[in-house]
């Protein structure tokens, strides 16, 4: 359609009128030519749309076919939507009735219930009036129990309606039935208690918390289970009183009453807690505990008053106590007798911390179920309890006055084992540093079993003291005292002493503390004072390392298990100050060592040291080989320094012979070089020296477990150069030459040795570019 | 112990209820415990604290002020570098109790350690039984520092503690100056050493 309206369109284009007005035969023929292709044109575009007929007509048929179908489909959704709204709106109708039926439902079941409660309410105040008439305490109990859990409303509302006058009377029976029940209760479980009936103690004991009496069912327990602790205590007392003093546990008899008091309550508190657990709800415990705590006070005040009147504490301690603030020696305690008090007293305060930690432990079990922060104020409760009760204020008391003793009892011992010091043949120390550690070993030790973290800090620290002053003084006085060197050394002595005194200056200013050093009678008596003095203050440091180990050992195990982090840091501070006294013994070690070397050994060595100048070194061939078979110095000088070191070597440990012999050969090789500097030689002098040097080396190398030659490193540098055939020849081992030895000496002190050969000429040394 | 140059122990004393305990808290954890129970035996706490550049550790001793525990807190004397004596400026008998506690200091501590006496409680003031010029003319005449705190409101706590250890750290470095023994210097582990000399090594 749109092709023929183009095509008549484009027919347009020659209008007819333009055809008419045309009128040269050339534009008609070109109008002509033209309208002949527009023919064309229509006639293909007809011929086009003719074709096309055939198909359309065939897709009119098909649709014509389909129309009744569509009418069929219509009519079907129609009906489907007709059913989906009428399904609707049933579905709608039934879910309403539903909930109305629920609402019913609910309100019928609160109605019954309340008919229940109701019921309920008047099958108690029946049934209370007929358990009480059987005398069935349980049952009356458990319909109170009933009435008490049942909600108030329903109570207001069985007073309302039209029986409500019933009700109201039937409620007051029933208050009444309460009232009369709890007074029952209470008279019936004081009753089982005067009867000492166990099991009815426990039935009634159980019929408090239905009653709403929790606190006075408690209470009442406490205060019948109080009345069988102190029963029990008291049996206990008598026999102990009637015990004779030379049975087995006698010495122990007060610390067994504890012991056995303790073990009474907690049977009692492991009987109970089930019971009250089970029937007063977890977190009771506590108050139970408050309740039985101050009976046990009382009970431990007796065992411990009898404790302090059979053992005489009191003047014990007040003997001590003055004692050790006179420091007299008038009316002294024997040491020994407080040995077994000692013990007893810190098994007693072992015992009691048992106890509390055992009460802690339940507590904290039965606290278990509770909300956190009632188990915190519980817990808090129970710890001021525990802290501040008789028992506790007794046994700090105790044990305030067992450090007292102790400290006296250590100190008195230790003073007894120096008064009785002895050197066995055949040691290196003297009995008294093995006694004063096995005292104080045993008392801190003590200390440790009474399981009190500060008991056991106060002894340490008083060992600490007693160490680190008495004792450790006593050493230093007696080091004072110096090492005489012998008959023929003792002009020298007193100078060198004297000197020892200055340099020692600050143990000069220590007071000499209570042990006087023993009066030396001969110097070599007080010879073996100085040595065995230097063993001991080496076996002291070596005993405050055991000890601190074993104290180690056995708080990681003991006292220091299962307490808080800062009773462990407390003790190890005290057994760090306790170790630092260690170094100090160890100290007075070195420094008396260097004193034996300083103002002993050193003047007498000297002299032959000295030797060495009375000896020509300025020799020819003749006396060299005279020497040769005659050894002059050195072999001499080795077999009086044998001599000497032997005498110390068997009377020094090892270990601080050593020591020594460091020192000795340090000094040795610093005067040999001084009078060698003093000197002359001839080259075959010097090769004397070197020869001499070699051997005294070599000796002193064979006694030594160390290399000494370093020491003679200088000495050894000095024979070198004495040995040179001119004095050019240094340059051979100098500056660049010098290969891998180390020249100790500096070109000055090159020149001087150069000049103590008298054949060599100052200019050729002057001379010398060093 | 980790890398401090000094340790100090300071010891606390004075009678029971004076605050000595809460001095020791308010310092080291900056907290004011009330209804604070007594100390039984005896407690310690540390701080460390930086003095002119230097890290000092400071260690606490809080002794129980009950009688029954003397014999356990005067074990500690002797360990101590300073004693600081505490008394209550609303309660006339802990500041008559204070001789006594000089005479306990003379007998068991070392000589010429630092020692300041504290009144403490200032915040108390409306019920102050001892006056401040009594206390000092007390301290005076027994040679000793006088410091006045509240450990409630936290006055002058900080400074009692940072002054002893400057003292101390003062008297550590020059031994020459300080009148008694020097504390001893920590060389890498915290051991005290040495006993004639000390920081010379």
């Amino acid at each position: 359609m749109t092709m023929a309206a183009s095509s008549s369109a484009r027919a347009a284009s020659l209008s007819m009128d333009f055809i008419c007005s045309l009128t040269e035969l050339g534009d008609l023929r070109k109008a002509y030519e033209q309208l002949c292709k527009e023919e064309e044109d229509v006639t293909r575009a007809l011929d086009l749309l003719v074709e096309r007929r055939d198909p359309l007509e065939a897709k009119m048929d098909s649709l014509r076919r389909m129309r009744p179908n569509l009418q069929v489909i219509e009519g079907d959704a129609k009906q489907l939507a007709q059913t989906i709204t009428f399904t609707c709106s049933l579905a709608e109708n039934i879910s309403s009735k539903v909930r109305e039926l629920d609402v019913a439902k609910t309100r019928v079941y609160q109605a019954s219930q309340r008919a229940d409660d109701i019921l309920d309410l008047k099958l108690c105040t029946d049934g209370v009036q007929a358990a009480l008439a059987d005398e069935d305490y349980e049952k009356a109990a458990a319909h109170i129990h009933r009435f008490l859990s049942l909600d108030s409303a329903v109570i207001t509302l069985s007073q309302q309606g039209p029986e409500g006058g019933a009700w109201a009377d039937g409620l007051e029976r029933l208050r009444a039935a309460e009232q009369q029940l709890k007074q029952l209760v209470a008279e019936q479980f004081e009753a089982a208690v005067r009867a000492g009936d166990g099991a009815q103690v426990e039935r009634f004991f159980k019929l408090f918390p239905l009653l709403g009496l929790q606190n006075e069912g408690l209470m009442r327990i406490g205060r019948y289970l109080s009345q069988q602790i102190a029963r029990q205590a008291e049996k206990q007392l008598q026999v102990s009183e009637n015990m004779e003093s030379g049975e087995k546990r006698a010495a122990v008899i007060f610390a067994d009453n504890l012991t056995l008091l303790f073990e009474g309550v907690a049977r009692v508190v492991e009987a109970q807690q089930p019971v009250v657990e089970t029937y007063y709800g977890p977190g009771q415990l506590p108050a139970l505990l408050a309740q039985l705590q101050p009976e046990v006070d009382r009970q431990a005040r007796h065992v411990l008053d009898g404790f302090a009147a059979r053992r005489d504490v009191q003047r014990k301690y007040q003997q001590v106590q003055s004692s050790l603030l006179r420091g007299n020696a008038g009316d002294k305690m024997e040491p020994r007798k407080l040995d077994s008090l000692l013990a007893e007293l810190t098994l007693m305060n072992a015992r009691s911390e048992l106890y509390l930690r055992f009460l802690r432990r339940r507590v904290t079990a039965d606290l278990e179920a509770c909300e956190p922060d009632v188990r915190a104020g519980e817990q808090a409760k129970l710890e001021q309890l525990l802290s501040g009760c008789g028992l506790s204020c007794a046994m700090q008391e105790l044990m305030g006055e067992y450090v007292t003793m102790e400290e006296y009892f250590m100190k008195e011992n230790v003073n007894k084992a120096v008064t009785m010091e002895s050197v066995e043949k055949g040691q290196h120390t003297s009995s008294m540093v093995d006694d004063v550690f096995f005292i104080i070993k045993k008392c801190v030790g003590r200390a440790l079993a009474s399981s009190s973290v500060d008991c056991l800090c106060a002894m340490i620290n008083h060992a600490t003291t007693l160490l680190d002053t008495h004792f450790r003084e006593l050493l230093v006085g007696r080091l004072q005292q110096g090492f005489p060197a012998g008959a023929l050394q003792d002009l020298q002595r007193g100078v060198s002493s004297a000197v020892s005194l200055v340099q020692s200056g600050a143990a000069s200013l220590v007071q000499p503390g209570r042990f006087e050093p023993r009066p030396v009678d001969s110097s070599q008596e007080a010879q073996r004072v100085f040595l065995v003095t230097l063993n001991n203050a080496e076996l002291c440091c070596e005993y405050i390392h055991t000890l601190n180990s074993s104290l180690e050992a056995q708080c990681q195990a003991g006292v220091g298990a299962g307490r808080g982090e800062q009773a462990r840091a407390k003790i190890q501070s005290c057994v760090a100050d306790l170790v630092a006294v260690s170094e100090k013994f160890q100290k007075l070690l070195q420094e008396g060592i260097s004193d034996l070397n300083n103002s002993s050994i050193k003047p007498q060595v000297k002299p032959w040291i000295s030797n060495f100048l009375s000896v020509s070194h300025n020799i020819e061939e003749e006396e060299f080989n005279d020497y040769e078979a005659n050894d002059p110095w050195v072999q001499q000088f080795i077999l009086n320094l044998e001599q000497m070191m032997t005498e110390f070597k068997t009377s020094l440990s090892l270990r601080i012979y050593e020591q020594l012999l460091v020192l000795v050969t340090s000094m040795i090789a610093v005067e040999l070089e001084k009078v060698v500097m003093k000197a002359t030689f001839s080259r075959l002098g010097g090769l004397q020296f070197d020869k001499d040097l070699r051997a005294l080396v070599a000796y002193l190398t064979s006694v030594s477990s160390w290399s000494v030659r370093d020491k003679f490193a200088r000495l050894s540098q000095i024979g070198t150069i004495l040995n040179l055939e001119r004095v050019s020849e240094i340059l051979d081992y100098w500056g660049p030459n010098s290969g891998p030895l180390t020249w100790r000496l500096s070109p000055s002190e090159v020149r001087k040795v150069l000049t103590l050969r008298c054949d060599f000429r100052s200019d050729d040394i002057k001379r010398l570019r060093l | 112990m980790e890398d401090c140059d000094f340790l100090f122990k300071i010891v606390l004393i004075g009678n029971a209820g004076v605050g000595k305990t809460c001095l020791v808290r308010r310092f080291t954890q900056g907290l004011f415990p009330p209804g604070q129970g007594a100390t039984i035996g005896v407690d310690f706490m540390i701080k460390t604290v930086v003095v002119d550049g230097t890290k000092v550790k400071l260690q606490i001793w809080d002794t129980a002020g009950q009688e029954r525990f003397r014999s356990i807190t005067q074990s500690y004397y002797r360990s101590a570098h300073a004693l600081v004596l505490t008394y209550d400026i609303t309660n006339e008998e802990t500041f008559t109790c204070l001789p006594d506690w000089l005479k306990e200091m003379e007998t068991h501590a070392a000589t010429d350690v630092p020692r300041v006496l504290v009144g403490n409680k200032l915040d108390l003031t409306s019920s102050r039984q001892v006056s401040r010029e009594r206390a000092e003319e007390f301290a005076n005449v027994h040679n000793l520092c006088y410091v006045e705190t509240s450990a409630k409101e936290a006055d002058n706590v900080e400074q009692l503690f940072l002054e002893l250890a400057s003292e101390l750290t003062r008297n550590a470095r020059h031994p020459a100056l300080a009148a008694g023994p020097p504390p001893p210097r920590l060389s890498g582990q915290a051991r005290p050493v040495g006993y004639f000399s000390c920081c010379g090594s």
